[in-house]
């Protein structure tokens, strides 16, 4: 039964890559995405060649011009900003990837679930979707940013850690985003369900954890992944929005968005501090919504394009 | 149809009285308190000081027990006073309601005007180099962040050539209709610029969808000029799903934009609400948040009811 | 057709021109602060942008000046026991109380004509000791247990409880009695119903030298001059309080035109003030009036490692704050050796300098067990690592940027701190009032000239479940010592001894070290050249009490 579900998927692969590798945006897109991803990965043997620490402190070398040993100059404190800036993308595009990721997830999950089960379940998932999505958002990510975690019964080691603002963060995405994908994927799941692979599967005797799992779920990939790739893109927009709030990434650890914002009172003095992790911030939205874009049309031909 | 209404209403309903109640919990969760933040303001106040004046607010109550307070008294229509500002909540919030729906409503119409044309023609020339380059700058618009392209416009418009006031609000007097409308330039410049794009592209997406049905071709085949075909036969369809996805995200015309409020000093819900959350104005922020609430669940509903009336179908469903 | 545009334009071109030869005088001045008030009451809640706004409308009857001696403003002579205004009581329980006498300023009315009277005085104290009327500072009204009448403008405070601050009633802001005692019929809704926040621009609110005649609130108040104001003529015919809270986008509205002048008090962070005048010397002028807000780390003394008064000491030395201070803010806030500002009359001038010294901070850390062992954290013999949490307020970017700083400098003696920041309204409501930072916390302490530090460091003020978390002493210091000294002070009336009092005070707060001075902040006054008069006081009495000596002056 595997087969015949694949069956449907598989021919569609070949033509999808050929058709994204066809589109220069996509390409322009996957190269920008993974040199940034790369630098990320690579940011400690980056700190490594140049023989600094991207959290320490020196205040005599304090917003200096670039120079063969601080490539990008430093900050208002004497970081080195090119470390910075690779430290603070490990940051953003970590948030922004989990953040989407576990949105995608869990709408993946309730999607499923609603549209397979149907029914009472359906109606009660639905009218909680549609709750969260009348939620004001930036109201409650506020009030979830300041929420005390410990409260919520979260281990106390994970909620003093230094990275728990990265945590929380991720939560809060995770928890806020997953209704567009949660509807996508129950719409998917409407239209598979009377399909004949389905029904044959329920014939054979599949379980329904089976059915949703290896015959439903594959099938409704492909609007997930544009979802997702366009949710990393805003996901990163709403982290810099949140550090502009001071409810963002704390430090020593830093963000492109927390280091833009407080590049923001030196913009005149040192305007390349914000001009960086902004530039960062806009190439890395602008491919994720370009890829997610190419996405869609590739996986997609014949439905012609639609906005969101 | 009538059966599917009621239905409807009911759960629209329930989901507003149990957002409320989600709202006030949520404040709720919120450690400590803004009256403790007080002592670092003034030196004089005393710590007994401090336990007398949460016991005023009620802040010294457990939370279901002040909420149900709320409640009922929300039920009659009195809506309590709101603590930061000593005036009824509702007084407080209806000069900030006017000053946001001025600033979103007029943002949303210079995006709408903006995005038709240029998505009509994108459309029509799909996949053309303007096609392409449309959709870079859309994307382009989207990718900002709003505080930083604030900050920009500020510099560039206030500071550097001096065309422009930098604050979102006039302070003379009676500032008169010209003053007012210079002070909002750039405010809704920046909501416009991060707007646009996004509607360029639902047009866009829609047009392209108009264009490829059969009626049009029809309307082709029988000779009428292309143009005309265009304007009037395609966008009259492409406008119905535009107009829906605007009517859903019609909450945000009440919830305004907290950061380009923040940045250029106007007085509006974005801010409002955030400084009610932060300072544990319960009934203010949780009167802010569930207009918010009811009017997104509101165009939410009308929405389906408008689809439902279109397309029976969905009733059954 | 032409002709008449020609003659327009020419007009135009004319009242335009002499615009752009020399700035004509200002009457109108727009102030740039970065909150906004919420209410305008003056006892209800407290708030910096309230008492800035208020200074122009209303006087204290006593307030420190520029240099911090206490002055009176709207009383006529400063009660003292030279002068016999003030008498010193024996109270029944062996207590000690006084009676100050207070005249009224003569020809001070509020706005709509009517004279400020005793009547005022013992409604406001009424008001302010009625425990449901919502004022916040309520101590200072339920002090007083008699307010004896003499005449319209003269009247004795009783007092419970003698102290050297016994003239200063700076905290004794007046109400209209003729117009607020109906909003008082009932006490439980008073807060609600007063007509500072019901009806803000009504004229008989305030009797200083402007008048509140606009609100709009979040965005802007305007002020006017007020006919009624019994002192010197202030120059300037309207003023503006405008609220920005993004300083980036502050220092764009100054550099517009859009404000004239960012207020110190409520103002640019000090960094970006040093970079605005950097660039902006020829039209602006920064004063850096060092202030007294405290800027210290307060040690949780029941962590077993902060316990030891050498693990303290070595925290202190091993960090540079002179140099942290010299680049950071261009060295515009002084290092603090103490609690007690050194522009303060009682600070003692000989008190260790704890300078930065990390080779004795090391020995001082291998004495008391803590040994380096190659890299990373030191160790004691038990194999715990060195390792405390430093917090303080997030979104507070200097904080931020000095935390950083901090945290690299005692990396380099081998102590490893881990930063963790919480919203203010978090951490200053929960984590430091329940004393439940487990190491360090970063935050500033306000107070006026000569503050006893009672709430800081007396032990009866530690918090606790059993007190319902009381007192302001978070550290959880204990010595009876100081307690002793505390308690000397506050009822030592003669000048000298007490200063003697207060040296020794300061030398065991240096020794005992229950919390790491940092430095003194220095609040940056972003005045334009043309702009006269503004004299920073450096304490929590604002700038515009004096705001009558303001003026414009051709450049």
């Amino acid at each position: 039964m595997t087969a015949l579900a694949s069956a449907v998927a598989a021919p569609r692969m070949p033509g999808f890559l050929r058709r994204l590798w066809r589109r220069p945006g996509a390409c322009a897109s996957i190269l920008v995405l993974g040199l940034l991803g790369l630098g990320a990965l690579l940011a400690p043997l980056v700190a490594r060649i140049l023989g600094h620490d991207p959290e320490m402190v020196d205040l005599l070398a304090r917003l200096e011009g670039p120079s063969l040993s601080h490539p990008l100059g430093t900050d208002e404190l004497g970081r080195d900003t090119l470390l910075r800036l690779l430290q603070g993308g490990r940051v953003s595009l970590l948030v922004g990837l989990v953040g989407a990721v576990g949105a995608a997830s869990i709408g993946t999950a309730v999607g499923l679930v609603a549209g397979y089960v149907g029914g009472r379940l359906d109606a009660l998932l639905m009218r909680v979707c549609d709750g969260v999505i009348a939620l004001p958002m930036l109201p409650l990510l506020i009030v979830l940013a300041a929420v005390d975690l410990q409260k919520l019964g979260v281990p106390a080691g994970i909620a003093d850690s230094e990275d728990a603002s990265i945590y929380r963060i991720v939560a809060l995405v995770a928890l806020a985003g997953w209704t567009g994908v949660a509807r996508l994927v129950r719409a998917g799941v409407l239209s598979l369900r009377e399909r004949d692979f389905v029904t044959a599967a329920v014939a054979v005797g599949c379980g329904p954890w089976r059915i949703m799992l290896r015959h439903l779920l594959p099938n409704t990939l492909s609007p997930i992944l544009v979802a997702t790739t366009l949710s990393v893109g805003s996901v990163i927009l709403v982290e810099s929005v949140l550090s502009f709030l001071g409810l963002g990434i704390q430090p020593p650890a830093a963000s492109w968005g927390s280091m833009l914002t407080n590049a923001q009172e030196l913009v005149t003095t040192a305007p390349m501090l914000a001009i960086y992790p902004g530039l960062l911030i806009f190439a890395t939205v602008v491919a994720c919504n370009v890829l997610g874009d190419a996405l869609q049309e590739a996986l997609d031909p014949q439905q012609s394009r639609s906005g969101r | 149809m009538s059966h599917f209404l009621v239905r409807r209403l009911l759960q629209a309903t329930m989901l507003v009285a149990l957002m409320s109640f989600v709202c006030y919990a949520l404040i709720g969760l919120m450690p400590g308190d803004p009256i403790d933040l007080m002592l670092s303001a003034d030196p004089r106040l005393t710590p007994d000081d401090i336990a007398r004046l949460k016991a005023i607010h009620g802040l010294d109550q457990p939370i279901l027990e002040r909420y149900l307070a709320w409640l009922g008294k929300a039920l009659t229509g009195e809506f309590g006073y709101s603590r930061l500002y000593s005036q009824p909540a509702a007084a407080v919030l209806g000069p900030r309601l006017a000053n946001t729906a001025l600033l979103m409503g007029v943002s949303l119409t210079a995006a709408a005007l903006i995005a038709l044309p240029i998505a009509v023609t994108a459309a029509a020339h799909a996949g053309t180099g303007f096609d392409r380059a449309v959709n870079a700058l859309c994307f382009a618009g989207i990718s900002v962040p709003t505080f930083w392209l604030a900050l920009v416009l500020i510099l560039v418009f206030a500071v550097e050539l001096g065309w422009l006031p930098a604050a979102g609000l006039p302070m003379a007097r009676d500032p008169g209709l010209a003053e007012r409308a210079r002070h909002l330039v750039l405010p809704v410049l920046t909501l416009t610029i991060a707007a646009v794009g996004g509607h360029v592209r639902y047009i866009r997406a829609a047009m392209v969808e108009a264009l490829g049905q059969d009626y049009i071709r029809t309307a082709h085949a029988k000779g009428l000029h292309p143009r005309r075909v265009l304007w009037r036969h395609a966008l009259r369809n492409a406008l119905l799903p535009y107009v829906t996805i605007l009517a859903l995200d019609c909450g945000a015309l009440v919830s305004g934009a907290l950061v380009t409020e923040t940045m250029f000093g106007y007085p509006g819900m974005g801010k409002l609400i955030f400084d009610a959350v932060m300072g544990n104005d319960y009934n203010l922020a949780l009167l802010a948040l569930l207009l918010v609430t009811a009017l997104t669940v509101a165009c939410n509903l009308l929405a389906d009811v408008a689809y439902a009336a279109l397309d029976p179908r969905i009733r059954q469903r | 057709m032409y002709r008449m545009l020609s003659a327009a334009l020419l007009a135009l071109f004319a009242a335009v021109a002499p615009a752009t030869a020399s700035p004509p005088a200002k009457d109108e001045l727009v102030i740039g602060i970065t909150q906004f008030p919420a209410t305008l009451h003056p006892n209800i809640e407290s708030m910096l942008a309230k008492s800035y706004v208020l200074g122009m409308t209303r006087r204290p009857f006593t307030t420190y000046d520029k240099d911090w001696k206490l002055v009176c403003l709207l009383c006529v002579e400063l009660p003292t026991m030279e002068n016999g205004l003030a008498k010193a009581v024996d109270l029944p329980g062996g207590k000690r109380g006084v009676e100050v006498t207070y005249t009224i300023q003569p020809g001070a009315k509020w706005g709509d004509g009517v004279p400020v009277t005793t009547k005022d005085v013992v409604f406001t104290w009424e008001v302010g000791r009625h425990p449901m009327s919502g004022v916040a500072a309520a101590e200072f009204y339920r002090r007083v247990t008699r307010i004896a009448v003499k005449d319209e403008r003269t009247f004795t405070l009783h007092v419970d409880k003698l102290s050297f601050e016994f003239a200063s009633i700076g905290g004794f802001q007046l109400l209209p009695e003729h117009l607020e005692r109906p909003a008082f019929s009932d006490p439980t809704k008073y807060r609600n119903r007063t007509l500072f926040d019901t009806d803000p621009t009504n004229p008989g609110l305030h009797f200083g030298p402007y008048r509140i005649v606009e609100v709009q609130a979040g965005s802007h108040i305007a002020l006017e001059r007020n006919p009624t104001w019994y002192g010197p003529k202030p120059a300037f015919r309207r003023i503006v309080v405008r609220a920005i809270e993004n300083t980036a986008a502050l220092e764009a509205n100054l550099l517009s035109g859009a404000v004239d002048y960012v207020a110190g008090e409520l103002g640019l962070s000090l960094d970006q003030a040093l970079a605005f005048e950097a660039r902006h010397r020829d039209r602006y002028d920064v004063v850096y009036k060092p202030g007294l807000v405290y800027e210290h780390i307060d040690l949780n003394l029941d962590n077993p490692i902060l316990a030891d008064r050498r693990v303290r000491e070595a925290l202190l030395l091993a960090i540079d704050r002179e140099k942290l201070t010299g680049s950071l803010f261009g060295g515009r806030q002084p290092v603090a050796r103490g609690a007690i500002h050194p522009l303060d009359w009682i600070h003692a001038t000989d008190l260790p300098a704890h300078a930065f010294d990390p080779k004795r901070a090391a020995e001082l850390l291998d004495a008391a067990g803590w040994s380096r062992r190659g890299g990373g954290p030191r160790q004691n013999a038990a194999g715990e690592r060195l390792v405390l949490e430093l917090m303080t307020t997030a979104g507070n970017r200097t904080r931020e940027l000095v935390q950083q700083v901090l945290q690299s400098q005692w990396r380099q003696v081998g102590i490893e701190v881990r930063l963790r920041n919480e919203p203010p309204r978090v951490f200053f409501g929960e984590t430091v009032t329940k004393r439940r930072f487990t190491a360090m916390a970063m935050f500033a302490w306000l107070s006026a000239p000569e503050a006893v530090p009672r709430t800081t460091l007396h032990s009866e003020s530690i918090p606790r479940p059993d007190n319902n978390f009381s007192g302001q002493n978070y550290t959880g210091y204990a010595n009876p010592e100081m307690d002793a000294l505390i308690e000397k002070i506050e009822v030592e009336l003669d000048r000298e001894k007490r200063r003697r009092l207060w040296h020794t005070q300061q030398h065991l707060y240096a020794r005992d070290l229950p919390v790491l001075p940092l430095y003194f902040r220095a609040d940056p006054f972003v005045m334009p050249k043309w702009l006269r008069g503004i004299e920073p006081t450096g304490h929590q009495y604002p700038t515009t009490l004096w705001i009558e000596n303001w003026r414009f002056a051709a450049p």
